[in-house]
């Protein structure tokens, strides 16, 4: 485009109000993308879990650390019909409640791990995992966060481990997360939770029906000191995030007013744009440019400044997205925030598309304005 | 042929019941290489007769043909494209484009003509240094005075080497010196280049260096078809 120049020039001329309009654009989209990363790692959570697993947690607890179930109810479970495999395990955290920076240690029996959870090592060894008692699996996603490797040791509340492993999984959720030796979380100084777990988690067997299953192990706790409550694991997970889910979903409004916003502001800006310079488009057009060349070239100006401002917007919401090591979690189920190549390319397109639509009406009028009573009026 | 033939042209303004009518019936044709001045009482329609010559307005009635062309017949993105190619159009003040220098706005005819890089630089060095302003290329409208500007809007008004130049009350804004310079440049381009010129003006002197000089008086064109000499002698007097 032979105008670009002219377009560019344009812009600069009016350089704080372009400035101005970009930066209102680039914070809108910065919103935009921010939401749309944090509602994609909620979604994760409810979407990475097949309906064949199930949880089984103390009746009426909704905090992993309130959650205390005898070590020895995995078998009466596990005796059930139905049942396939079962998974005790006890979460240890370092915070109950929304918190941005919470460490959830989940301790499983090491050699029953891979039956349940389906891991690949990016580094480090299994063996090493099976035989320390104070080891550490961490997902890949947690080990970037935290810039851990193997060998490192943190501290999680009162207990220290050593990382023995680093794994990927299918699951991004399942990246997230912190293995430790079930053990290791049961004999620790002052946790006082010997033969104690937090939740079981269960296979159903091929053919059973999960909610029959679910209920058959309510029902035989019925009559003891701990009941339980049995979930689909995803349905629970995503009940434990449920308030957080409801405040994320008022946020995606934000998002979408986010759009409208900037619609209206590099709308408005145009416009002026447009009504300052109804002479200037007069001259153009008596030198020859046609009413569509015009309006292309009020299209260009809004799609520069949308455009400009979302890449400036989402650019930034990305970096801070994935290397922000931000993460939100609660009740022990925890949410990463990330953005994927789709999101980015969502953000830009968005951007894109909203410029040259806020452009739309302004370039209409400046086509299809008179040139004689342009020149006349001015 | 001549190079430019208005029939019959009627101009209307309706406001209600309230008719203006500032072309009745106006025919008048321009030869090429012609210098032709128009005068008359303000109001009297002279810009409106220029604005149809050069393609940016359309009769109520009648034919514009400019070098065979019924430019009356025109789409509006035809007539834009006809007007790129062979009108230059210099205006009373605020020919250029602010933002642009004056390289880039005497450029701006040839970017939408199929010109190469290299051919619009070397058409645009040509026009600033016949308007004397090869040293100013660089400058912006702001930082040249009124007469550059002027002469800048003439630069590009000829730089795509047009069929006719319209001028609408060229040196209406200008002192006497710079009125001066521009007429003398006016001609210059007339009779070493061979430009056609429709020249709008209040101005005597203006009028005085046209070949022809035209006058629109209630609607009606009056052809007083006096040779430029003898003009130039009666305003000396
Ligand atoms: N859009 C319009 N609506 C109504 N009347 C108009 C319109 N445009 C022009 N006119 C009228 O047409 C007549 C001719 O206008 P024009 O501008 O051609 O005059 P002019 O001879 O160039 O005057 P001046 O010397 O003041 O520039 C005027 O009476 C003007 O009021
Ligand atoms: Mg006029």
């Amino acid at each position: 485009m032979r105008f670009l120049r002219y377009v560019l020039k344009s812009l600069w001329g009016h350089r704080t109000r372009s400035l101005l309009t970009v930066g209102g654009a680039a914070v809108s989209l910065f919103v935009f993308t921010f939401v749309g990363g944090v509602r994609g790692g909620m979604d994760q959570i409810s979407s990475g879990w097949n309906e064949r697993s199930l949880i089984v947690f103390q009746i009426h607890r909704f905090c992993p650390e309130t959650s205390r179930l005898p070590e020895a109810y995995g078998k009466t479970i596990a005796a059930l019909p139905g049942v396939a495999d079962v998974l005790p395990m006890r979460v240890f955290m370092n915070n109950c409640g929304a918190t941005l920076d919470l460490i959830v240690l989940h301790g499983v029996p090491p050699q029953k791990l891979r039956a349940f959870r389906d891991l690949s090592l990016v580094a480090g060894s299994f063996s090493e995992f099976e035989t320390r008692r104070d080891a550490a699996l961490v997902g890949r996603t947690v080990a970037d966060r935290r810039r851990l490797r193997v060998g490192d040791k943190f501290t999680v509340g009162e207990l220290t481990v050593t990382v023995a492993g680093v794994f990927s999984a299918s699951n991004p959720a399942v990246e997230n997360t912190i293995y430790t030796p079930l053990e290791f979380l049961q004999y620790g100084r002052g946790l006082n939770s010997v033969g104690m777990v937090t939740q079981f988690e269960v296979k159903v067997a091929d053919g059973a029906d999960p909610v029959a299953v679910a209920r058959a192990i309510d029902e035989s706790f019925r009559a003891d000191r701990v009941q339980t409550d049995t979930r689909a694991k995803g349905v629970f997970e995503s009940f434990a995030v449920g308030d957080l889910a409801e405040l994320v979903g008022l946020a995606g409004y934000l998002g979408y007013a986010c759009i409208v916003l900037v619609l209206t502001l590099v709308s408005s800006t145009t416009m002026m744009t447009v009504q300052d310079r109804a002479r200037e488009y007069a001259v153009l057009q008596t030198i020859g440019i046609s009413w569509d060349g015009v309006f292309r070239l009020v299209l260009a100006e809004s799609a520069v400044l949308g455009g400009l401002g979302g890449a400036l917007g989402v650019t930034a919401a990305a970096a801070v997205l994935n290397w922000g090591g931000l993460s939100l979690a609660t009740e022990g189920v925890s949410v990463a925030f990330s953005a994927s190549g789709g999101l980015v390319a969502i953000g830009l397109t968005v951007a894109m598309v909203i410029g040259l639509a806020a452009g739309v009406f302004p370039a209409w009028q400046a086509a299809r304005s008179d040139i004689v009573e342009a020149l006349r009026s001015s | 042929m001549a190079l430019v033939e208005v029939i019959d042209v009627v101009k209307e303004y309706r406001k209600g019941e309230h008719v203006i009518r500032p072309l009745d019936e106006v025919s008048l044709e321009i030869e090429r290489h012609e210098f032709v001045s128009l005068m008359g009482a303000s109001g009297s329609g002279k810009s409106t007769l220029l604005n149809l010559i050069a393609g940016i307005d359309r009769p109520t009635s009648g034919e514009v043909i400019v070098n065979g062309t019924a430019i009356t017949r025109l789409s509006r993105r035809q007539l834009a494209h006809w007007r790129a190619a062979h009108i230059g159009y210099v205006f009373q003040t605020h020919n250029l484009i602010p933002v642009l220098t004056a390289f880039e706005n005497v450029e701006l005819p040839l970017l939408l003509l199929p010109f190469s890089r290299s051919e619009r630089r070397k058409r645009v060095a040509l026009a600033l240094e016949a308007v004397g302003l090869s040293d100013r290329a660089d400058h912006y409208p702001r930082q040249l005075s009124g007469g550059q500007e002027q002469r800048v809007g003439i630069a590009r008004a000829i730089v795509a080497d047009p069929l006719v130049v319209v001028a609408d009350e060229p040196t209406g804004d200008l002192d006497a010196e710079s009125t001066e310079q521009i007429l003398e440049l006016l001609m210059r381009l007339n009779t070493e280049l061979g430009t056609t010129f429709l020249v709008v003006t209040h101005d005597p002197r203006t009028a005085g260096i046209a070949q022809r000089r035209l006058r629109l008086e209630k609607g009606k064109l009056l052809d007083r078809d006096c040779p430029a000499h003898v003009a130039t002698i009666t305003e000396d007097e």
